[in-house]
């Protein structure tokens, strides 16, 4: 077996080091000179590096639990992104304290029935317990997982991708409920009159994409410098590229089911939600979401040819990293400005989160194998062909 | 291989190492052999249920449709209920086809020809109820936009209509992509054949197939790009099939998470209809080699994932209903589940999410009895969970002065068998006079049927 | 099982005369792996009219044969366009300017509820171009009588075996040579294919007499099947028990009566039920006391003249008579109905009012039939009874 461990290379760490710092600075400043912008920008990028970890780790439990041999290769990338869920126990602390900018129902009006009826769900003690239960989920697995697949590096033992595979199975279901129960409390209560049944499944297909995209722009990164196994092939990628196209279109379908289910039916209570991102500017950015997460990205990834061209493969995945933030950005924004707002507070987010997850990874990396070699599918996983 | 298979889950494929000679033998034997007795007698009762619901549509087309049970406020009922039902049964067909097909879920290959079949056969089906529904079915040609007398046009804002176009591709779609893996096979048939009928029969249908290489590429990369297309389009029939409710503003069918919900039902129902015949299939048969326990247990862990998808559905509906705060919302689940009809409700709760978590077991997953029994059952609850859906919001709406109950007619039940009678004589017809694996697909994933891989990097 | 396919060997070799012109040289190999390698060698060899046969697609062929890339996919791209435009100009001109309609009040032409049939029709169209094209255009199907079918070679190309067939038609083409070069290369079997007898002078099909009758026959069948089906089957009625009825339609022949109409002329001075002439118009009160009430006065009138009179009557009179409706002081005040006079009018008087109005009231004769107006009069008798009632009323 040819594996290469060699550490990754100190610019890209520094580059990590770099954004982080300043994109930290620039969240400190933007909280104090607008708390309630500081909290909804800072919501944004913790919906987004939520993604990027739970999506890391939803992809790691997705090999184990339908046997995939070819991902093996990329697994550790899956499992090194899901390192920021550690980070999430600590990142979430300022939006605790900033809760009362952030969630209308925490002070609704008097008199408003409907807020008065959800009471039981949308109150801050239960709201608490929920949030530390989704993390706390997410954190076990994140644990288990890992240390299992570390192990399995020494010992070579593959009982341990046996027990993964049994975590799996429990993690699926736990997944499914933890993550739609974050979309509902983070996201969607923003809006606490809002509800719309298949916003958890929303979340989820942009979570996997954004996911998909960093694994593909990682693995193809890791490849041109030569960090991995020269057996990954074209096949490899081609594979990558068909799921990252594949989920983006999952996307679009959900957004279009939710779309025109509500349009179609026009209840006022239902189509607030849409105006608002229909009115002051916000047009052009659902607008923009439509075409820079959905066709845009269709018409390039389409031909089979392309999705072996790791050049433009690495360039769209960095777009649909990018249109995910977008996303989320149309997700949250929308309460707190009638009119789309982007200034210097926003560019810090922008900053922070890549930057945190490359010193992630290069943390990572540097400690541990960049390939699996210890499991017992890495082979077929290496020979893979279409 | 080098590696232990047990932990990837690639589990041999077709037992014992059966040689090509002997999958040709196993696979093509009920083409060539008379049929035997037990054949004879399910033939007949399929035959027996298919009259019976003939003649119920007979009578519903000389007296009309108010011999169903259909009324005032449960409009839509068995008709749409069943439309519905089967539309679900052939989603499993395209799903093993094409999405485990780019998946490179190899498993597939032995279940897919019967199930493609299977899609074909419910997706005709289906297509009755609808149909009859529309009182007049020999003037349905109206809900095609052609250049009519009568200068109209179709209502292109109709989800009615949609499911006329979504339906009519399905099928059409379905049907190609059937009869293109059905080429290869058909060559081979010719080539066996003995009788001079069978041979020209064969020589047509298989448009003189060769099997030469400079063919298999395009027709590859055909199968890939129609597996491509039918992937979106199985999702689409089953989402526009959602819309027929869903657009509506009726509590309990207006909720945004229809269509997965809908598509993750029609996959779950239709593997339990293809496992319910595939395990009578390979007893008759004798195809237990090809059709192997591995290929069950894997069905059933599909069968546990849906079911799971559709148990997340219903409590996402009931959690909605309730956070919405809309008292009309809260009303309809709560009717569902306590109401008149709380019987069928329970039923389907029971069926798709209680029964099929015994899947959990590896035990159960590979011991064929229990598997049946949990299959049939499968249908039973996806059955009702359309009953649900459809009478359930429908009986009682925003006026209490307008509730009603719906009881079906012995029409209705007579339509429902009938279908199950259109649908098993097709397929035992299929059996009979096709190939129900693909062979060519099969011979495929047979260890030690390809290239072994140092060869194929030398090539290069 | 082997016995027949052993019988089948023999039927087989029996299959129609063969000529003495040669297709091909074929030979036959038993594994994926000889396969690969015989496919490269001939391509190396440098034949080109030469193919690989195979039960099921093997893997790596296409490069061993040195194949460039198919070009369906570009093909199935643009028919996948082809079907969405298709779509968008349907619905477009269908709703969005033919024939417009409102649907739930969305725009004629909206783009999300087109999105389901664009989508459908791109599936379908490029769908189908992908099979037809593959079948038609790139495989040049269907061809069923090729040489090389019914031979041992395919026999087993077909279902166990691999093979490789070097065409007769390539430019270096020599039965030796290509013989010994393919048992070079590991094939077992090496068997001559010669054209069938029928095959050897290849015919466009076009031009084969038979072929232009079978058209011309099948063209007539469709024509008059069409005839038929259009001029005859599509205009049955079905189930036509309610169309057809019988009873004598307006407009229709009748052979009851001598003209032959089934509408016939009334009568002279037939007076239509319902239209019964009112003679008292513009005369002057005297007179028209004479004119006598025709409905009793009884419950049923009286409840079907208050009825009445608190439609029409009371916006202006008042529920009880006494012209204290709510329009009082908006108009000439409507007087009361409990005047000296009006308790002294006959019925008839007060009918004649309501007929033909007087001052500014308009007439009610269109609005309120005769029976009803009579009803209203009644019920006026029992509000003037009821405002003047006597002890001896009480009971």
């Amino acid at each position: 077996m040819d594996t290469v461990n060699k550490p990754i290379s100190d610019k890209v760490s520094k580059l990590g080091y770099a954004l982080t710092g300043i994109g930290l600075l620039i969240i400190v400043a933007s909280f104090l000179t607008n708390k309630q912008r500081g909290a909804f920008d800072y919501l944004w990028i913790y919906m987004f590096l939520t993604s990027v970890g739970i999506g890391g780790l939803a992809l790691t439990a997705l090999e184990y639990l339908v046997g995939a041999t070819w991902s093996v290769p990329f697994r550790r990338v899956c499992e090194f992104l899901a390192g920021i869920i550690p980070l999430l126990i600590i990142l979430v602390v300022p939006l605790i304290f900033t809760m009362g900018d952030l969630f209308h129902w925490l002070h609704p009006e008097p008199g408003d029935e409907i807020l008065a009826a959800k009471k039981p769900y949308l109150n801050m003690n239960f709201f608490l317990i929920r949030v530390a239960f989704c993390i706390v989920v997410w954190f076990i697995f994140y644990f288990f997982f890992t240390r299992n697949s570390k192990k399995q590096d020494t010992t070579k033992e593959p009982g341990l991708t046996r027990t993964n595979i049994k975590l799996s199975v429990v993690f699926a279901p736990l997944f499914f409920i933890s993550m739609t129960m974050a979309a509902i409390d983070w996201m969607m209560s923003l809006e606490p009159h809002w509800y719309s049944t298949i916003y958890g499944v929303y979340y989820f297909a942009g979570t996997i994409v954004c996911t998909l995209a960093i694994v593909t722009f990682i693995s193809i990164h890791l490849k041109e410098n030569g960090y991995l196994n020269p057996r990954v092939s074209n096949d490899h990628f081609y594979s990558l590229g068909t799921l990252l196209f594949g989920f983006n279109i999952f996307w679009a379908y959900i957004a279009f089911s939710q779309f025109v289910l509500v349009w179609y039916a026009d209840i006022p209570e239902e189509t607030v939600w849409y105006m608002q991102r229909w009115h002051h500017g916000w047009q052009y950015v659902s607008l923009g979401l439509l075409f820079f997460h959905f066709v845009i990205p269709f018409l390039i990834l389409l031909p089979r040819s392309i999705k072996v061209n790791l050049k433009v493969l690495k360039v769209m995945s960095v777009w649909m990293v990018l249109a995910h933030m977008l996303d989320l950005y149309w997700l949250i924004m929308p309460t707190y400005s009638s009119s789309p707002v982007f200034g210097w507070q926003e560019l810090g987010m922008l900053l922070f989160a890549p930057g945190l997850i490359i010193v992630v990874f290069t943390m990572k990396a540097n400690k541990e194998n960049i390939t699996p070699v210890g499991d017992p599918k890495l082979e077929a996983g290496l020979n893979f062909t279409l | 291989m080098a590696f232990d298979s047990t932990y990837t889950r690639e589990l041999p494929l077709v037992d014992s190492r059966s040689s090509f000679a002997e999958i040709d033998d196993t696979v093509l034997a009920p083409t060539e052999r008379k049929p035997s007795k037990k054949w004879f007698v399910a033939f007949l009762m399929a035959n027996t249920a298919l009259l019976i619901g003939a003649i119920c549509v007979g009578y519903t087309l000389y007296y009309g449709i108010g011999m169903w049970g259909n009324n005032n406020p449960v409009g839509w009922g068995f008709d749409i209920i069943n439309f519905v039902f089967w539309i679900g049964i052939g989603h499993a067909g395209t799903l093993i086809s094409a999405i485990l097909f780019l998946f490179r879920q190899k498993w597939r290959t032995a279940i897919a020809r019967f199930a493609e079949a299977m899609t074909i056969f419910a997706v005709m089906t289906a297509g009755i109820f609808p149909i009859l529904h529309t009182g007049r079915p020999w003037l349905a040609g109206y809900l095609l936009p052609y250049p009519n007398q009568n200068a109209l046009w179709v209502n292109f804002t109709s989800p009615l209509l949609w499911d006329v176009f979504a339906v009519s591709t399905y099928l059409t779609i379905s049907f190609v992509f059937w009869g293109i893996g059905l080429i290869p096979d058909i060559a081979l048939m010719r080539a066996r054949a003995v009788s001079g009928i069978k041979k020209s029969i064969y020589a047509i249908l298989s448009l003189g197939w060769k099997g030469s290489n400079r063919d298999w590429q395009n027709y590859e990369r055909v199968y890939l790009i129609l597996a491509g297309l039918s992937t979106p389009l199985v999702l689409s029939v089953h989402t526009i099939v959602s819309f027929d409710f869903a657009v509506s503003v009726i509590p309990g069918w207006h909720t945004t998470i229809f269509p997965p919900y809908f598509v993750a039902g029609a996959i779950f129902s239709g593997f339990g209809m293809v496992s319910t015949c595939l395990i009578i299939l390979r007893k008759v048969y004798d195809m237990e080699n090809i059709i192997t326990l591995n290929h069950i247990e894997k069905m059933n862990k599909i069968l546990l994932a849906t079911g799971t998808m559709v148990g997340y559905a219903y409590g996402m509906e009931f959690f909605i209903a309730w956070y919405s705060g809309n008292p009309f919302e809260s009303f309809v689940f709560i009717n569902r589940a306590f109401g008149p009809y709380a019987w069928a409700y329970w039923i389907m709760i029971a069926c798709n999410v209680g029964f099929p978590q015994l899947f959990w077991f590896k035990k159960i997953r590979r011991n064929i009895g229990i598997t049946f029994v949990l299959v049939l059952l499968v249908n039973v609850g996806m059955w009702f969970e359309r009953f649900v859906i459809i009478v359930t919001s429908l009986h009682r709406d925003f006026l209490p002065a307008s509730w009603g109950m719906y009881i079906p007619t012995m029409y209705d039940l007579g339509i429902l068998l009938g279908s199950f009678g259109l649908f098993f004589t097709l397929l035992l017809l299929f059996v009979k006079v096709m190939p129900s694996v693909s062979l060519a697909e099969i011979k495929a994933v047979v260890p030690g049927a390809q290239p072994t891989h140092h060869h194929h990097s030398e090539e290069h | 099982m082997l016995k027949k396919i052993l019988k089948l060997d023999e039927d087989l070799a029996k299959d129609g005369p063969r000529s003495s012109k040669v297709h091909s040289v074929a030979a036959l190999f038993d594994t994926p792996d000889e396969i690969i390698h015989a496919a490269a060698e001939t391509s190396n060899a440098g034949y080109d009219k030469y193919d690989v046969y195979t039960p099921y697609p093997v893997h790596g062929m296409d490069a061993a044969m040195r194949m460039k890339e198919t070009v369906i996919g570009k093909f199935a791209f643009l028919a996948g366009f082809t079907g969405v435009s298709l779509a968008v100009a349907m619905i477009g001109y269908m709703s969005g300017f033919d024939y417009k309609n409102i649907i739930g009040g969305k725009p004629f032409f909206n783009l999300p509820a087109s999105i389901p049939i664009m989508f459908e029709l791109t599936v379908l169209i490029s769908g189908l171009f992908c099979v037809f094209g593959m079948l038609l255009l790139w495989n040049k199907l269907p061809q069923i009588s090729n040489p090389l079918h019914d031979t041992n070679f395919m026999k087993y190309t077909s279902s166990t075996r691999f093979g490789v067939a070097i065409e007769a038609s390539d430019a270096q083409f020599d039965v030796d040579k290509v013989k010994s070069f393919l048992a070079g290369v590991g094939g077992k079997d090496i068997e001559v294919v010669y054209y069938p007898e029928e095959n050897i002078v290849p015919q466009t099909p076009i031009f084969n007499r038979q072929f232009i009758y079978t058209l011309i026959l099948v063209a007539i069948v469709t024509a008059l099947g069409t005839y038929g089906a259009i001029g005859k089957l599509v205009n049955i009625l079905p189930f036509d028990w309610m169309h057809n009825q019988f009873k004598v339609n307006p407009q229709n022949t009748s052979t009851l009566f001598k003209d032959g109409r089934s509408m016939q002329r009334p009568v002279d001075g037939t007076v239509a039920r319902g239209y019964m002439p009112y003679e008292y118009t513009g005369m002057p009160d005297s007179l028209v006391k004479l004119l006598s009430n025709p409905v009793p006065m009884d419950e049923k009138s009286i409840t079907r003249g208050k009825k009445q009179y608190n439609t029409y009557c009371s916006p202006c009179h008042g529920y009880f008579g006494a012209g204290d409706s709510r329009l009082n002081g908006q108009f000439p005040n409507p007087p009361t109905l409990h005047s000296k006079k009006v308790r002294e009018w006959a019925d008839g008087n007060i009918y004649n009012v309501m007929t033909n109005g007087q001052n500014t009231m308009p007439s009610y004769a269109k609005q309120i039939s005769r029976d009803d107006r009579w009803a209203i009069v009644n019920y006026i008798r029992v509000l003037q009874r009821a405002e003047n009632a006597k002890d001896t009323d009480l009971p």
